[in-house]
């Protein structure tokens, strides 16, 4: 048996009666490159503050380098003593600092000294940046640094700290593939120094890349450990989510084909985002956008909403060209979009729901004087609650009284109030348990059904090969490929599309 | 090297200030004497003094508005205290300014620091609060030049540097400049070389990852008001000396020259970012522009419009910019 | 109606006003509950309740104004420029001609003065809380630019009747202070741009993706901002019976106590026109209370420092306990949908 570096045994912990962790192990050895996977809500997160010592569980131990702690004795400086370091998704620099000091800050503080060696944070940024065998300008600030760069910041950080286990959070949800495979490099070389990664994913492409051993947690609930090669996309799914997912593929077949297009597209182009965009999308299509981050994904579809407008080309709906320049203008034109970044830009957490609903269509609820008419208010916020069954008491009640599936439910019901004919939905599932994923996919069919055009943007390819009838792939800022019948693609075929390394692109 | 400089906002107003000074100068040669320098750095000294302080408020994110409340404080209780125990001595008369200025700190700090209370409404309140009790409970009666201690007469003529101009009359170089110098550069040092420094540019950058890369943020908060309260005191005590009278009404209502001075030096008010070399070149800006206004023949009524007008010019270019980059990479920052 | 304690904060808000009237109605009952008494308060506290409506209103939107008493000068002295122009005089324009063509005058410069508020916010990029911080030093200065300083007065006698007159018994400030508030509960509550000024304070990124135009929204905030200030200056002039530059300075504290007071969130999103009214009629009560005790003016400056940093402290505590109990109503939430979902 190899030593461990982390042990987590029976690990319990319930927040106000509700249990998010039952009796979970965890063991990582010295070294290892270990994968903890599972769905949202399924305590990934919990589990990762209970060994960081920012959460302190009802019981169970935690041993750190073989040293013991008792289920509520372990505390934030003493895992970071111990050799842990968390690495969440924000990163948590300070973007107006250089790099020398970002790297060295949490020593210094740690030392305690009163006065701030300049030459010695110069040494230690250097030499932890050296033992990655990384090179970054150490007094660029880190605002000017991309957000892989600003990573291997955070990484080295942690090294200065005697990391002997460094947990990321998501580490790959907003860099580029290249990145990634960068990142993976780093990783490999941490191993060489004998530090182990606890790498928290939910991309199942990049876990069986990288990871040596992983750990499946499902409602809070160990399901157990396996090592990677022992594991397909199809098996770890099924241990995640607990049962088989089956998917229906959606056909699709023009009903109306004298009609113009509903939407074209024509060589739209922004500078240093995407180039050369042509695509048409029919009534009642599912037309699914594939890509990586900064891949041009989002950036296009923020074009068509009129939050980025592009510097050249042609935006087509129903054969007559459009400006669009703001929000109401893709309001007025029939463009619906449901955001990525459902906390920042979908709903109004602390307003009611009612609100969140009709704020896009509150023309709509005036009187003749126009006042907004209460009764219309609340009219067409039960509507919406009704029709897509958002469990809520009442609709006065605030967005953030809400889970994450049925919050979403409520973005996608500003839209739907809309009545928009073309409705654009960038990561439509992202942070949505199992359940509710494949409701929100039932509703997207549903409207195509009933002749809407869709655009499903996801990073997923699965998700997309699976719920659309056509599918894009977005690469550096191109479209790369186009796959017209989305049920019979090979899913490898269009990783590879979506990675930059099929041939010919 | 060059390419940086140009690229900085102290460095733009760093030119637009020289401009102006040839402007001035062309139409009053008497401007590029040594004598108008001295004068110029006697008579503004204590505003680059408060401006030192209100610049490290803003560099951690905040905002005070009450620090011409605590300077004027702490010169009349000095003033006052002197007079009634018939002490005349110069250090006493820090001792008490400065105690007087640390303590209203502490307590804008108490509101900021432990109660979360945002910086803008406290200082307002406690603005209220110091001005309002020191009329009330020391009163309203302005010390005039033949009630004043001596210690002040003499610290305000203190010179230490003399020059004699061509008529064989003596002018100096003021005390106040020397002050001035040490309180620049210990701001400097703290900022550059301390740990509780450094704190106050990293909780302006990120508090949460301040919080959590172990730095005590109330403790940063109490320092940070502390120490402008430590200015505000030094700066009354110069204030008085220079114009050997103390009204309990001065000084307050100068703050908006003050942060005008900050913010057009290029220190953003979202926090971390932001120089002593910008705040001292917008110091300079706004006292050359004061004590010309009547020379480019506009009378002194027009001093509030233009400090309104610089604000407005000078923080629209930064925020700009700011706007202009946020728009090109598709950032999306709440930031009114 | 769940009793939580935003839509609580009026209740605990009316038994406040109840209990300072009641204390100084006791302690003082032959001097505050008095006609008279009841006439001066009246027409004090039209003034500052205007400009707190202002106040209220930018920080709704997640903003703050503070060039408020900067405007209210501004218009003023237009307005006082036009009462003592030689239109009056020479340029055979009756009297009440020109003392609606004043009124006009006022509100114009006030709405063009709120405007270019709003511009710099939305063009600009600017924190509302240094453009306002400009423009309160720039407006100031451009009265103090056209008076010189001095103080304009002799004004036809007829418009003392804005200040000082009655309707059904009732000064004049106040029901203009009545109709304001008539109308801004129609605007907050009824028409878009009263809900787009919750949702852009909510977040304004959210508001844009969700089609509100947020540029539009602040600039119309911002002209109704700069509006109050306008309609307090109209009153103001009148009441004084003359109008110099800088006068009102101490209302900007009394503005942001009551409007914090009054239960609207500074970081934006909440607040409403009762709390805040009654905010304002709870600081007049005190206020006449300490004058009928004949106290300084320096000693209520130091009381609404020290009312605005307690309701802060009171603040924070309450929030705290909410945050613990809505902490506490999420965990059960969840806890409840857990167990009816699991197969």
């Amino acid at each position: 048996m190899s030593e461990a570096i982390l042990d987590v045994r029976n690990i319990t912990k319930t927040f106000a009666g509700v249990t998010a962790l039952k009796n979970v192990d965890l063991k990582i050895d010295v070294g290892a490159i270990h994968c903890l996977v599972g769905e949202n809500g399924s305590g990934k997160s919990t589990l990762i503050k209970i060994i960081g010592g920012v959460l302190q569980p009802d019981s169970g131990s935690v041993t750190i380098n073989g040293v013991a702690y008792d289920s509520q004795n372990l505390r934030a400086i003493e895992a970071i003593r111990g050799g842990i370091q968390i690495i969440y998704q924000d990163l948590a620099l300070f973007p107006n600092l250089s790099v020398v000091e970002n790297i060295s800050m949490n020593q210094m503080v740690e030392a305690n000294d009163k006065l701030i060696k300049w030459k010695e944070a110069y040494e230690i940024a250097g030499q932890a940046l050296s033992r990655i065998e990384e090179e970054i300008d150490l007094n660029e600030k880190v605002e000017n640094l991309s957000m892989a760069k600003q990573q291997i910041v955070a990484i080295t950080r942690a090294l200065t700290q005697n990391a002997r286990l460094v947990i990321m959070d998501e580490p790959t949800s907003a860099i580029t593939r290249e990145d990634v495979d960068h990142l993976f490099r780093v990783i490999l070389r941490l191993k060489k120094m004998g530090i182990a990664t606890l790498f928290v994913s939910h991309k199942l492409s990049e876990v069986f890349e990288i990871a040596e051993e992983v750990t499946v947690i499902r409602d809070g609930n160990k399901v157990g450990d396996y090592p990677a090669g022992e594991l397909d996309n199809d098996k770890l799914t099924n241990l995640m989510t607990g049962r088989m997912i089956e998917y229906k593929p959606y056909f699709y077949q023009d009903t109306e084909p004298e009609k113009p297009n509903l939407l074209e597209v024509r060589n739209l182009q922004k500078s240093g985002q995407y180039e050369k965009i042509s695509f048409t999308l029919r009534r009642g299509e599912i037309l699914g956008i594939t890509g990586l981050i900064g891949s041009g994904r989002t950036e296009t579809a923020l074009s068509l909403f009129g939050i980025n407008p592009p510097d050249e080309g042609e935006i087509i709906i129903d054969g007559k060209p459009v400006v669009i320049h703001s929000t109401h203008d893709a309001i007025r034109h029939g463009i619906g979009y449901l955001p990525e970044d459902r906390l920042n830009q979908g709903l109004f957490q602390e307003h009611p729901i009612t609100d969140n609903i009709v704020v896009t269509v509150l023309k709509r609820l005036l009187d003749k004087r126009g006042l907004i008419n209460s009764e219309k208010r609340k009219t067409e916020g039960n509507r919406w609650i009704k029709e897509l069954s958002i469990k809520t008491p009442s609709g006065e009640n605030p967005a953030n009284s809400l889970s994450g599936g049925n919050q979403q439910r409520v973005v996608l019901a500003k839209w739907l109030a809309t009545n928009p004919k073309i409705f654009i939905l960038d990561g439509p599932t992202i942070g949505i348990d199992i359940g509710s994923k494949s409701t929100i996919h039932d509703i997207i069919r549903r409207l195509a059904g009933e002749g809407m055009g869709i655009i499903m943007i996801s990073d997923e390819i699965q998700e997309v090969l699976q719920n659309c009838n056509r599918v894009l792939v977005m690469y550096k800022g191109r479209l790369v490929r186009e796959i017209p019948n989305a049920a019979e693609a090979d899913e490898d075929d269009v990783f590879a599309a979506v990675s930059g390394t099929s041939g010919g692109v | 090297m060059l390419k940086n400089l140009f690229k900085s906002t102290e460095s733009y107003l760093l030119i637009v200030l020289l401009a102006f000074i040839v402007v001035v100068g062309f139409i009053n040669p008497k401007f590029f004497t040594i004598e108008n320098l001295f004068d110029l750095l006697r008579s503004s000294s204590g505003m680059a003094i408060l401006a030192m302080g209100f610049f490290i408020v803003l560099l951690s994110g905040g905002i005070d508005v009450s620090f011409t409340a605590i300077a004027i404080s702490a010169q009349y209780i000095a003033v006052n205290s002197l007079i009634a125990s018939g002490v005349d001595n110069l250090a006493v008369a820090f001792l008490i300014a400065v105690g007087v200025g640390i303590a209203a700190g502490a307590i804008n700090a108490v509101f900021i620091g432990l109660f979360n209370v945002p910086t803008l409404i406290t200082t307002l309140g406690t603005m209220s609060l110091f001005h309002g009790a020191l009329l009330e409970f020391m009163g309203t009666k302005a010390v005039n030049t033949g009630g004043l201690p001596e210690c002040f007469k003499t610290f305000g003529h203190f010179d230490i540097l003399n020059l004699t101009r061509a008529d064989g009359t003596e002018y100096g170089l003021s005390v106040f400049f020397l002050i001035l110098v040490i309180v620049v550069v210990v701001t400097w040092f703290i900022l550059k070389y301390t740990q509780i420094g450094r704190g106050v540019y990293a909780i302006g950058g990120n508090k949460e990852a301040a919080k959590r890369a172990g730095f005590n943020i109330p403790k940063i908060q109490f320092f940070i008001y502390m120490y402008v309260g430590l200015l505000a005191g030094i700066m009354g005590i110069m204030h008085v000396s220079l114009i050997r009278y103390s009204n309990p009404n001065y000084i307050v209502g100068s703050e908006l020259g003050v942060i005008a001075a900050v913010v057009i030096g290029g220190t953003r008010i979202t926090g971390g970012r932001g120089t002593i070399l910008g705040t001292l070149v917008g110091v300079g800006l706004i006292v050359v522009l004061e004590k010309n206004l009547v020379l480019i023949g506009l009378s002194s009524y027009w001093h509030q419009f233009f400090i309104g007008l610089i604000i407005i010019i000078g923080v629209s270019i930064t925020y700009l910019q700011n706007k202009i980059r946020s728009k090109k990479n598709l950032i999306f920052v709440r930031d009114t | 109606m769940k009793l939580t304690i935003k839509n609580m904060q009026n209740f605990v808000l009316f038994v406040i006003l109840l209990a300072v009237v009641a204390v100084i109605s006791i302690s003082l009952p032959d001097k505050f509950l008095t006609a008279i008494n009841f006439q001066s308060m009246t027409s004090q506290f039209p003034e500052f309740g205007l400009m707190a409506l202002a106040m209220m209103m930018a920080m709704i939107t997640g903003g703050i104004d503070l060039s408020v008493v900067s405007v209210a000068n501004l218009s003023g002295v237009m307005a006082a420029l036009v009462l003592t122009s030689q239109l009056g005089a020479d340029g055979g324009i009756s009297a009440t001609m020109l003392i609606v063509l004043a009124i006009i005058v006022a509100l114009v410069t006030s709405v063009v003065a709120g405007a270019i508020n709003g511009l710099i916010i939305t063009l600009a990029g600017v924190p509302a809380i240094l453009a306002t911080l400009g423009t309160q030093g720039l407006f100031l200065g451009i009265a103090i630019v056209i008076t010189e300083g001095h103080s304009i007065s002799g004004f036809p006698p007829e418009y003392l009747f804005v200040g000082m007159g009655q309707i059904l018994g009732l000064p004049m400030p106040l029901v203009i202070f009545l109709i304001t508030i008539a109308l801004l509960l129609v605007i907050m509550k009824k028409t878009r741009q009263g809900f787009n000024m919750y949702v852009v304070g909510a977040n304004p990124i959210v508001s844009r993706f969700s089609g509100v135009n947020n540029t539009r929204a602040l600039i119309q905030t911002y002209m109704l901002t700069g509006l109050m200030a306008g309609i307090a200056s109209i009153i103001i002039i009148s009441r004084v019976n003359s109008m110099r530059p800088g006068y009102g300075s101490a209302y900007l504290l009394q503005a942001v106590l009551v409007t914090v007071m009054g239960g609207t969130d500074p970081r934006g999103g909440f607040g409403n026109v009762f709390g805040v009214v009654m905010a304002v009629v709870i600081l007049q009560v005190i206020q006449s209370g300490l004058n009928i005790m004949s106290f300084s003016p320096f000693f209520k400056n130091f009381t609404w420092g020290f009312m605005l940093l307690l309701i802060m402290v009171i603040n924070f505590y309450l929030n705290r306990y909410q945050q613990g109990r809505r902490i506490a109503e999420t965990k059960k939430r969840v806890a409840a949908e857990a167990s009816g979902n699991s197969p």
